[in-house]
């Protein structure tokens, strides 16, 4: 009964709020998981809404999801050739 | 009128599938309802195991989607219980075999001659799972109180939302020992990292297992707790949404509510 007295006021915090936690930040995590078709379609949509107004090389682009801890961005890179002019 | 089928599903394995379906068919049954139990799980069948039913399997769920046979020479009888029936699932054939097409043709029919249609999904999300959910009209989600089982459920959720279906959670294997200790999650942790409805909640019984070995339904064992957790649960799906959900308590000794008054546990 003692050890157990002692057990308790010594205990550090419980592990399933560690489970809840570690539970929560996963199943946002891979939420955040986007799969190859989604992503060359997104990029195929983007290159065409791009395309519009610029003219871009479509070798050299790249489209990627960053994810750290805190932070989730989509990131697109692509050089611009030339502006295209408005048609009227 | 038409039945209902029902899919039972978790996305993990060895969570209590196969006990919560024929656990919650029985009950269905017992009820006044007729009820089919479908396996679905095709190549690693277990209902009839569980159900005590393995000796008496002639046709099966394969047989009838393939036109070999009608649904009544391949739903066995139960021994005990009135009006519960198993399909079981085949043993032999390969576990893509079946399409969502073949499911929905016999659906209706199923619809046609039962009041409930439990579907016991297989574990995963793959072609058994899609069976088993493309005719559902009610889903449940099971999951047991840890990591690797509520992230699973979760994911399954998921399909189930993306195939307009509200599922509802059933939480299984509670111990409230444990709960009360700190050493699990409590079933207010498990759906508040859900978040969907809750339809019951099932401790841990080492009478399931007891069951089990028998071949006899859990629901007809005065003494089981999980027994009793499936009865309540059959009661909400049929009709009596409103039932309270009783939470498993734990027995506390004189040393523990002490210490409670103290402050020494949370």
């Amino acid at each position: 009964m003692l050890s157990g007295l002692f057990k308790r006021f010594t205990t550090k915090k419980n592990s399933k709020d560690a489970a809840k936690k570690r539970l929560q930040f996963s199943l946002i995590y891979d939420k955040l998981e986007v799969n190859d078709t989604t992503l060359t379609d997104l990029q195929q949509d983007i290159v065409d809404v791009i395309s519009k107004y610029f003219e871009i090389d479509k070798d050299s682009l790249e489209l990627k999801v960053k994810r750290d801890e805190n932070v989730s961005a989509l990131v697109f890179n692509t050089p611009i050739l030339h502006v295209k002019r408005k048609q009227v | 009128m038409e039945g209902k089928i029902i899919v039972v599903t978790s996305g993990k394995g060895g969570v209590g599938k196969t006990t919560a379906t024929s656990s919650i068919g029985a009950a269905l049954a017992l009820e006044g309802n007729r009820v089919a139990i479908v396996d679905m799980d095709i190549g690693l069948r277990n209902l009839d195991v569980v159900m005590g039913l393995e000796n008496r399997i002639v046709f099966n769920i394969v047989d009838v989607v393939q036109d070999r046979c009608k649904i009544e020479q391949a739903a066995i009888r139960d021994r005990r219980i009135e009006n519960l029936f198993l399909i079981p699932a085949s043993q032999s054939d390969n576990k893509d075999v079946l399409t969502t097409a073949g499911i929905e043709r016999i659906a209706k029919q199923l619809r046609s001659k039962f009041d409930y249609i439990i579907m016991d999904s297989p574990a995963g999300i793959e072609r058994g799972f899609e069976n088993s959910v493309v005719s559902a009209d009610e889903a449940l989600v099971i999951c047991t109180p840890d990591v690797s089982a509520v992230r699973d459920a979760d994911r399954v959720i998921g399909l189930l939302y993306a195939r307009s279906l509200s599922p509802k959670l059933i939480v299984n294997r509670i111990e409230p020992a444990r709960v009360m200790r700190g050493e699990m999650l409590s079933h207010e942790d498990v759906l508040e990292v859900l978040s969907i409805d809750l339809v019951g909640l099932v401790p841990m019984d080492e009478k399931v297992l007891i069951s089990s070995n028998t071949g006899t339904p859990l629901v007809l064992q005065t003494d089981s707790k999980a027994g009793a957790a499936f009865r309540q649960i059959a009661r909400r799906l049929n009709g009596e949404a409103d039932l309270p959900i009783e939470m498993p308590v734990y027995k506390t000794s004189m040393w523990q509510k002490i210490s409670k008054t103290f402050g020494l546990k949370q």
